[in-house]
């Protein structure tokens, strides 16, 4: 066992390309999404004004919405098609227009309409624009109605509750200010961590096979393919918690993003999770023997991961037959672990079921041990 | 040998080795192929519709219920059933039944008749932002619907005159949404994911293409017991070889995966080949420096696949390129699928012109040339000599396998 988790070692450190997909690659990929979306949502979105009007009360909706946080009013254009124009060079991502005689009509009841377009091909730009496009007009509306009732004699008091009857507050519970940042690094950094788990731990298992030393392998566990697999993978099983631990400081501590739970419960779940990854990458090592195919699943599986287990698009929304394939991901759990203990805070009974899908996966590969040992013990490299 | 006796040689030579090695085919073929339906099965349904809420109505009157009545029938919401109170309410959201809770507290009825704001609230819960969105966006709607509808009722009795002024909408608001129309997800994230997918395939097939080559160059007929062609040619002809075959898996990428699911298709395919032919070029320069660190044809997945991740962020899909940072914004000015990306979806989704994203068309040629003239330099340099001089990487690895 020792000669092995040596030899091991030494495999580890004398390939370049290990210490890149160790360190390098995963780090890399840390620091680039905490960094990129530190600002946690994009404000001063660009966008353009179309005013025909020129009044003093379009010049005021101008300066109003000029003021506003999120949108940075780059160009005033003097036509729609102009604007669309800029929209399709990327220039702004949405504009506003206020029609001719806007002021005139809108005080003499001819009911002019404002409207607004945003850019939906980007997503989240185009969200917060319209939102701060929405509450412009509105507030512009409220403005203009109020004069209106107070002229015919309403009191002031009076006209607020009438003009917002109801008023629906949503509140995002744990992340308020829709941080961008809390919301993707916490479930696509762990998901970075997963495929180089999955592409590792294939690569080296692959590489036995392909190089024919898994025959020494063997000889050095004395035919045991437990031992074998144990001693080979476990100091890629440290230096992965290693990391793991490392992420879990990088996220929570570092960045700051919320827990409102245990860290306890958080750690132990990243410790399994790595376990969960390595479990699951001998499973289909050992469905599909060979180099080249296994990478192909770990890669299949390590990538479709970020769409499918559902860290934007909601399981619920996905069709049933696609939606199956998000539970089959040691990352799922993951997220939901986060999503339970360190967001949301509640109790760890709520998330026993997932820490048992990480046993689950941790087990898997017993079942086809005898196919690995089988191919171990007479390796053929197939490209 | 003539230069264009070279060129067919290479040609042919290359064709017989992507076609006789299965690793390289699934990247060229199965990759762009099979790829774009599986993701955009996932992502197809486009919307989030019918996200399950508890309501705990305090109130009980005929207004709470209208009220819980029309977020119910609204595409967004789903009323999944009442909760006593914010405890039960709260063990059905850890339960993982809901994703919000709308609480309605008591007098809310009777405050909104007395002439009063009512006011209710409706706690999210934020793992995803799509269903908080689609959740804001039901609340906003029910609540500006029902105001309305209260405002006409009530006008007559705070001032009699006004109804006459007020009548109807005084100030209609028109939001248009351009590009993706339906606002949906797959529309919008699958566009720039299909130029991603054929900007790895390709590079991930000419690093694999690589890696063979400096494996046991011998085992494809390149060694220094055959002439070799010159660099150039070997390039040339690798470079008509591989679009060759990746002219099927194009086409089908930027035009019949948009159809079979319907994404936006303002574009003229025609002006968006045109657009992408230099993105080709820059993945395949691109692909021949990676040669220079590949030593076997599989390390390509362990260097390269992750790097999906890293190019989606930063072509600004998600996190729009005017907020990133200096220098991330940098690296991603390097990457040929940041601007193939960007053009793309100006072209296929709001119907830009090949004219309108002349800056992306002159940064993916600018990216062609520095990666062609780098790819010379490592075929040249490190990949051409390490043939000749026999240079067998498989028994390098062996030997430090042991």
């Amino acid at each position: 066992m020792k000669a092995i988790f040596i030899r091991s070692v030494l495999q580890l450190v004398r390939r370049p390309i290990y210490w890149v997909a160790f360190f390098i690659l995963p780090l890399f990929c840390f620091m680039l999404l905490t960094s990129l979306m530190q600002e946690g949502l994009p404000s001063q979105v660009p966008a353009a004004m179309i005013d025909k009007d020129g009044s003093s009360l379009s010049r005021k909706v101008t300066q109003n919405l000029g003021g506003m946080q999120m949108v940075d009013l780059v160009e005033s254009c003097n036509s729609y098609t102009e604007a669309r124009h800029l929209m399709q060079k990327g220039d702004i991502f949405g504009f506003f227009l206020i029609p001719e005689n806007f002021e005139r009509d809108l005080l003499s009841g001819r009911k002019p309409v404002i409207t607004f377009y945003t850019n939906m091909t980007y997503f989240v730009p185009a969200s917060i624009l319209f939102k701060t496009f929405k509450t412009t007009a509105l507030y512009t509306k409220a403005g203009v109605a109020m004069t209106v009732l107070e002229s015919v004699g309403a009191s002031p008091l009076e006209v607020t509750p009438l003009l917002l009857p109801i008023n629906i507050q949503a509140r995002g519970l744990y992340n308020p200010q829709l941080n961008y940042a809390i919301y993707l690094c916490n479930s696509f950094i762990p998901g970075v961590l997963e495929l180089m788990i999955f592409l590792v731990t294939c690569f080296s298992l692959g590489q036995e096979i392909k190089y024919g030393t898994s025959v020494r392998l063997l000889e050095l566990a004395n035919g045991s393919i437990v031992k074998a697999l144990f001693a080979k993978l476990l100091p890629q099983t440290i230096i992965w918690i290693v990391i793991a631990l490392f992420m879990e400081a990088w996220l929570f501590g570092v960045n700051g993003y919320p827990v409102y739970g245990s860290w306890f419960w958080l750690t132990l779940s990243e410790i399994m999770f790595v376990l969960a990854c390595q479990g699951w990458a001998i499973f289909f090592f050992g469905v599909l023997p060979n180099l080249r195919l296994s990478l192909s699943v770990s890669a299949l599986l390590g990538i479709l991961a970020f769409s499918v287990a559902a860290f934007s698009f909601p399981v619920e929304s996905m069709y049933s037959a696609i939606s199956i394939f998000s539970w089959i991901l040691p990352v799922r759990y993951n997220f939901l672990i986060y999503i339970d203990q360190a967001l949301n805070g509640i109790p760890v009974y709520y998330s026993r079921i997932w820490f048992v899908a990480y046993i689950i996966f941790m087990i898997l590969p017993f079942t086809l041990l005898w196919r690995i040992k089988r191919e171990m013990a007479k390796p053929v490299y197939a490209p | 040998m003539t230069l264009l006796k070279q060129l067919f040689k290479v040609y042919c030579h290359e064709f017989r080795i992507v076609i006789r090695d299965p690793g390289i085919i699934i990247f060229f073929l199965f990759l762009p192929l099979a790829y774009p339906v599986i993701y955009s099965l996932i992502y197809n349904p486009e919307l989030v519709r019918e996200v399950a809420v508890v309501v705990v109505d305090n109130d009980r009157s005929d207004i709470s219920r209208q009220l819980v009545r029309n977020f119910d029938a609204t595409q967004e919401a789903w009323v999944k059933g009442y909760a006593a109170d914010l405890p039960e309410a709260r063990r059905a959201m850890n339960n993982h039944d809901c994703y919000a809770i709308l609480e309605i507290p008591a007098g809310f009825g009777k405050r909104i008749k007395n002439n009063e704001q009512g006011e209710a609230v409706l706690y999210c819960e934020m793992s995803l932002l799509l269903r908080y969105r689609s959740l804001l966006v039901a609340s906003t709607n029910v609540a500006q619907a029902m105001g309305a509808e209260i405002l006409s009722e009530k006008i007559d009795l705070v001032a009699p005159l006004a109804e006459t002024i007020v009548d109807g909408d005084l100030m209609p608001i028109k939001n248009i949404t351009m590009g993706n129309i339906e606002g949906g997800f797959d529309s919008f994230i699958m566009p720039g994911v299909l130029i991603l997918i054929l900007h790895q395939c390709i590079i991930l097939a000419s690093g694999m293409a690589g890696g063979a080559k400096r494996e046991r160059p011998s085992l494809i007929g390149y060694d220094s017991f055959n002439e070799q062609p010159s660099v150039l040619m070997t390039m040339f002809g690798q470079m008509l070889c591989y679009i060759t075959i990746l002219m099927v898996p194009i086409i089908y990428l930027v035009h019949y995966v948009p159809l079979m699911f319907s994404f936006p298709m303002a574009g003229n395919l025609f002006e968006i080949l045109m657009f992408l032919l230099p993105m080709v070029f820059a993945c395949v320069g691109l692909g021949w420096c990676f040669q220079g660190i590949v030593w076997e044809r599989e390390s390509v997945f362990v260097l390269w696949v992750v790097t999906s991740v890293i190019f989606l962020f930063l072509s600004g899909l998600t996190w729009p390129r005017y907020a990133m940072p200096g220098f991330w914004k940098a690296i991603s000015d390097c990457i040929p699928a940041t601007w193939g990306m960007e053009g793309f979806i100006k072209m296929n989704t709001n119907g830009a012109t090949l004219a309108q994203v002349s800056k992306c068309y002159i940064n993916l040629w600018i990216l062609a040339g520095s990666y062609m003239v780098g790819a010379y330099c490592v075929q040249r340099w490190v990949v051409r000599p390490s043939v000749i001089k026999g240079f067998n990487a498989y028994d390098k690895v062996k030997s430090r396998s042991i």
